[in-house]
């Protein structure tokens, strides 16, 4: 960082600093009012007090999502669990609500909501706080048992929620003028102003800038982490009031499609992943200018086809609009290549330089032949152990429950066959999502580069299995490409990896529709099907494949160069950056690798289902996620071995194909695999602070 | 190759002019302005209605009264709502629907009802009484399959059964309808069941986990919402010969038509396992002309004539008896009774195939693949 304003007087100084300090807010603030002028502009009328109503109701729940999510973004850590415990709160009320009674009490419902939230939270916290798991995890594990829940609670869409809860929170608070979900939200903001100033608050951001420098000045962590997921949990939890009172009703599945926005609003509203950074007054902006888009995409008449295009194009747009301060990535890239165009000029670029070895020689001691003794295995891995074996543990524990319950398991090969071929996809994109995930990333783009690959190689090929020679290379340099230039947004333009990502998945499937016309034609040739669908002996084809992939993926990670930048990255950018490593070139690849691994699952699922379809990867976004961090990785970074990536892989199939083998319903199984996921990685918790 | 890819790339470069500008010929005096909400885009279903109402609205019958605006809003009822009210704010005169929850929808749909929008739903429903409906009946649906399941096995057998999207009311109505039906016959066992999602690729997934611990030889009938075109094409895989192949009560894809013919069939096109197969079937669906059967309602009522809230379609019902191959698959065609298309036209085996009504002579094959009316 270089300090570039002269000294200025003092209060100029105040108001400037605190101008950086709110940029993120600020920025969004301002997106937010361009996207409000251009829909009131493009529009027929022009914008009444209605429209601002029918607005801020419509953003309203993903705002006070949001708000909880970003606290706990704030404190460094990761919440899943958030639109499930929006579905469970709007099921609550509809079960709940007696739709005889006249005048419920909106204040008692609205607490039970919160309430509800808050005790979700304090599950999430116990875990994560007290016992020092993922939060990624935890969550995920939460998200899974909650959905169960709500399941049970309503097993579809159905209920009633109170007139007067509507009547509440989407009326008027003074009428023409202040719309209520506005004050809504305005009083969580006060509350969370409130908060700030506490030594609550302040704990809450030294932890989420450095956890290790809070506790040695003495912030009690534990604490405040779990108070955390607790107040978040109450933000969800009125998230799932309000939507309760818009829709008058309940419906299981309402909540879970707002979980990635819900992200996207955080990050758009200038909160850093990873914590220590921004708030959540930016975050509404946020929730508020992801809502507009919808009304955007009317007013411009943006065909459907092109409506996920258009929509990935405003968000990178939205977040583009934030780098043209003075400071930002894509600021500080130009000048840097400014910099060294100029040093290649006068000839001092280093490689221009004479580079002759001026290393000191290090005088080489006598004693060569006394060795020191060389450490053993179990000594010299222990760390890997440690986060891996719990896994393959877990992974063995399942595999004898399958065999008491269900019978036909640890003997039977084609128990054996399934469980490789069916690991076989996430364990591809395990390599992919545990790279970008070891360098600090997340590759939300997954699904449609899935898609879109499967359906381009299904269209090439149509059944040729002489087509396989051009369309295989093809499609995967399309993957390449796709994974460039999320990996250019990424470095170039300083785009945050989540947003980045979701914008480009959005664009694939707009790309993927285009191509197809809403119908994927063509299928997969005989060889390919026979790759994934036939056997040589008792062993299909792809298994093999499989054992090279990871034996592949072991050296790659772990006895490569690329390899050992790619946990340097994750360790600390910074001091990765400065024993000089590549590091844009390296988070390039990395992302192109991820695209490629997504892009061999889309081509293998082609041949395993025997054609392409729309939407076929939607299914491996979380689970990719999922297998990374059960095998031990650290999803901030840096820590993590593919072995155990494949043994979470492994477990997770394995459970899965426990749980179809029963009859249990949906529900039971839900809460069942969030629960086993909890507690297989319950030994993967960090030691205690010392 | 053949009339279909042609078609469809003529189609392609029109459809991307027409979608790059803009179908903003409103100034039109005289149209009737009509928004579609679609839910999500990304799936067969939902992009094959989609083709069938541009088709219908393009058709020539109705291009002159017609300017719609197709919008999408994902899989999330949030934005669905907040889309609804825009539309209402931009003037819509008719609102048609894919509703994405039956309930969230309420108070928006009744809030447009009370500006006078005429609000339709197709496919699924919206519970909010001034809404007009277009469906199937979901537990006929359930109940139909069932039985003819139970029939063909004799009342005795073991069973798999594969739902569609779990906490959906479509997937609860089915599946519960059927259940009853099982539960009637106290030899019918159900030995597993799966979540399908309503999709071929899960299905393959989630039976080849069921069948890591059993085998096709414990099994003696499927019942599924999606999956059947899947679940012959595993039998074979797994060495079963076709004369083998277990009776199916599923879905209406046009795969699945086509492996219901019998064996020895010649058509074009064909190659295992999309081919002719003999396939003991029941195909239904819930059939994707309802969005475009829904559009031509909403222009019957904006044009004054009475339209009933509930408009429940015939269950699409083939059997191996009823089971006939199409030649070019016109409306016309269809009407005399043909179900089942060339895989020469329909390369996608899981494309549906229940796209004849008796009222939208509109549109036909081309229709539903490119978004193309009948003359």
């Amino acid at each position: 960082m270089s300090v570039t304003s002269s000294p200025a007087a003092a209060p100029a100084a105040t108001v400037s600093r605190l101008l950086a300090r709110h940029s993120g807010a600020i920025i969004a603030a301002i997106v937010f009012a361009v996207l409000l002028l251009i829909v009131d502009l493009v529009s027929a009328g022009r914008l009444t007090y209605f429209d601002i109503s029918f607005l801020s109701s419509g953003g309203a729940t993903s705002a006070l999502a949001a708000i909880g999510q970003t606290v706990v973004i704030l404190s460094g850590g990761f919440d899943l669990s958030a639109g499930a415990v929006i579905s469970l709160v709007n099921v609550v009320l509809a079960k709940g609500m007696d739709p005889m009674a006249t005048g419920t009490s909106v204040a008692l419902w609205t607490l039970a909501g919160i309430g509800v939230g808050m005790l979700v939270g304090a599950f999430n916290g116990f875990f994560i706080a007290v016992l020092r798991m993922q939060p990624i995890v935890v969550t995920l594990s939460t998200m899974f048992i909650l959905q169960g829940v709500t399941l049970l609670v309503m097993d579809k869409p159905g209920g009633f929620v109170s007139p007067d809860l509507g009547a509440f929170y989407l009326g008027d608070a003074i009428a023409g003028w202040i719309p209520m979900p506005l004050v809504v939200i305005g009083v969580v903001l006060l509350g969370w102003f409130w908060l700030k100033g506490t030594r609550f608050g302040t704990a809450l951001y030294a932890i989420g800038s450095d956890p290790d420098a809070a506790a040695s000045v003495g912030v009690r962590v534990v604490l405040v982490r779990f108070l955390v997921y607790v107040v978040a949990g109450g933000c969800y939890g009125l998230a799932g009031v309000f939507i309760s009172a818009q829709t008058g009703s309940g419906d299981p599945l309402v909540g879970n499609p707002l979980l990635l926005s819900m992200f996207a609003a955080v990050v758009v509203g200038g909160t850093r992943l990873g914590g220590g950074q921004g708030g959540p007054v930016g975050t509404v902006f946020g929730a508020y200018i992801l809502m507009m888009v919808v009304n955007i995409l009317l007013v411009l008449n943006v065909s459907a086809y092109y409506s996920t295009i258009a929509e990935g194009m405003i968000l990178i747009l939205a977040v583009l609009a934030g780098s043209l301060s003075h400071g930002s990535v894509l600021a500080r890239q130009l000048r840097a290549l400014h910099a060294r165009l100029a040093a290649w000029r006068a000839g001092m670029l280093p490689s221009q330089i004479d580079r002759t070895d001026r290393r000191l020689r290090i005088a080489r001691g006598s004693t060569d032949d006394q060795q020191a003794p060389h450490p053993a295995f179990h000594i010299r891995n222990a760390e890997t152990l440690r986060y891996a074996l719990p896994a393959y543990v877990c992974l063995a524990v399942v595999v004898i429950v399958t065999q008491i319950w269900l019978g036909r398991a640890i003997v039977n090969v084609t128990y054996w066959n399934s469980l490789f071929v069916l690991s076989s996809f996430l364990a591809i994109l395990a390599l992919g999502q545990g790279s970008v995930i070891l360098t600090g990333g997340l590759d939300l783009s997954v699904p449609w580069t899935i898609g879109l690959s499967g359906i381009l190689l299904a269209g090439m090929v149509n059944g040729s299995d002489a087509a396989l020679a051009y369309a295989l290379p093809a499609v995967l340099l399309i993957a390449c490409l796709i994974g460039l230039a999320n990996g250019i947004g990424i470095v170039f333009l300083g785009i945050s990896p989540i947003v980045m990502t979701l914008a480009t998945n959005g664009i694939l499937q707009g790309v993927a529709l285009l191509y197809s016309q809403g119908t994927p034609a063509g299928f997969s040739s005989p060889m390919l099907r026979w790759f994934m669908t036939g056997k040589v002996f008792v062993v299909t084809p792809v298994v093999l494949f499989m054992i090279a992939f990871v034996v592949f993926a072991v050296l790659l990670l772990g006895r490569t160069a690329f390899g050992r930048r790619v946990y340097g990255i994750g360790n600390s950018l910074r001091a990765a950056q400065l024993s000089g490593i590549a590091v844009g070139r390296t988070l390039i690849l990395v992302y192109v690798l991820s695209a490629v691994c997504a892009g061999l699952v889309g081509i293998m699922l082609t041949g395993f289902s025997g054609q392409a379809s729309l939407g076929m990867g939607d299914d491996y976004l979380l689970p990719s996620i999922a297998v990374v961090v059960v095998g031990g990785a650290l999803i901030t970074g840096g820590r993590g071995h593919y072995l155990g990536m494949l043994g979470g892989v492994l477990l997770l199939t394995a459970l899965q194909m426990l749980l179809a083998g029963t009859t249990l319903p949906y529900a039971t199984r839900a809460i069942l695999f969030g629960l086993v996921v909890l507690g297989a990685v319950m030994a993967l918790r960090e030691r205690r602070i010392q | 190759m053949g009339i279909g890819s042609k078609a469809r790339r003529l189609a392609l470069l029109a459809g991307m002019a027409v979608c790059a500008f803009g179908m903003s010929a409103a100034e039109a005096a005289g149209k009737h302005k009509i928004f579609l909400s679609m839910s999500f885009i990304g799936n067969d279903w939902q992009a094959e209605a989609a083709n069938m109402v541009k088709a219908m609205a393009s058709h020539k019958s109705m291009a002159d009264k017609v300017d719609l605006q197709v919008q999408v809003a994902g899989p999330n009822a949030q934005r669905q709502i907040q889309q609804i009210n825009a539309m209402v704010q931009a003037g819509a005169e008719a609102i048609v629907i894919f509703p994405i929850s039956p309930t969230a929808l309420n108070q928006v749909v009744k809030n447009a009802c009370d500006k006078g929008v005429k609000v339709f739903a197709y496919d699924a429903e919206i519970t909010e009484p001034c809404a007009y409906n277009v469906h199937i009946d979901q537990e006929e649906a359930g109940r139909v399959t069932a039985e003819w399941l139970v029939k063909k096995l004799n009342g005795k057998g073991n069973i798999i059964a594969v739902t569609g999207v779990p906490g959906t009311s479509v997937d609860d109505l089915r599946t519960k309808a059927a259940k009853e039906v099982f539960a009637k016959h106290p030899d019918i066992k159900i030995v597993g069941e799966a979540v399908g999602m309503w999709s071929q690729a899960v299905a393959r997934t989630e039976l080849s986990k069921i069948l890591a611990t059993r085998s096709w030889d414990d099994i003696n009938g499927l019942w599924m919402q999606v999956g059947c075109f899947t679940a012959n094409s595993m039998q074979l895989e797994a060495g079963k010969k076709v004369s083998e192949l277990l009776p199916c009560a599923g879905e209406g894809s046009n795969g699945g038509r086509i492996q219901m013919l019998p064996e020895g069939t010649e058509v074009e096109g064909a190659t295992s396992p999309y081919a002719p197969l003999g396939a003991p079937r029941m195909s239904y669906a819930s059939p994707p002309y309802s969005g475009a059967l829904a559009l031509k309602l909403a222009v019957e009522a904006l044009d004054g004539k009475e339209v009933a809230k509930k408009t429940i379609l015939p269950l699409p019902v083939v059997t191996n008896d009823t089971i006939k191959l199409c030649d070019e698959g016109t409306w016309a065609e269809m009407k005399a009774g043909c179900n089942a298309f060339k895989p020469s036209l329909v390369s996608n085996p899981g494309w549906f195939a229940s796209i004849f009504s008796d009222q939208t002579p509109e549109i036909g094959l081309a229709a539903a693949l490119v978004g193309q009316p009948e003359e």
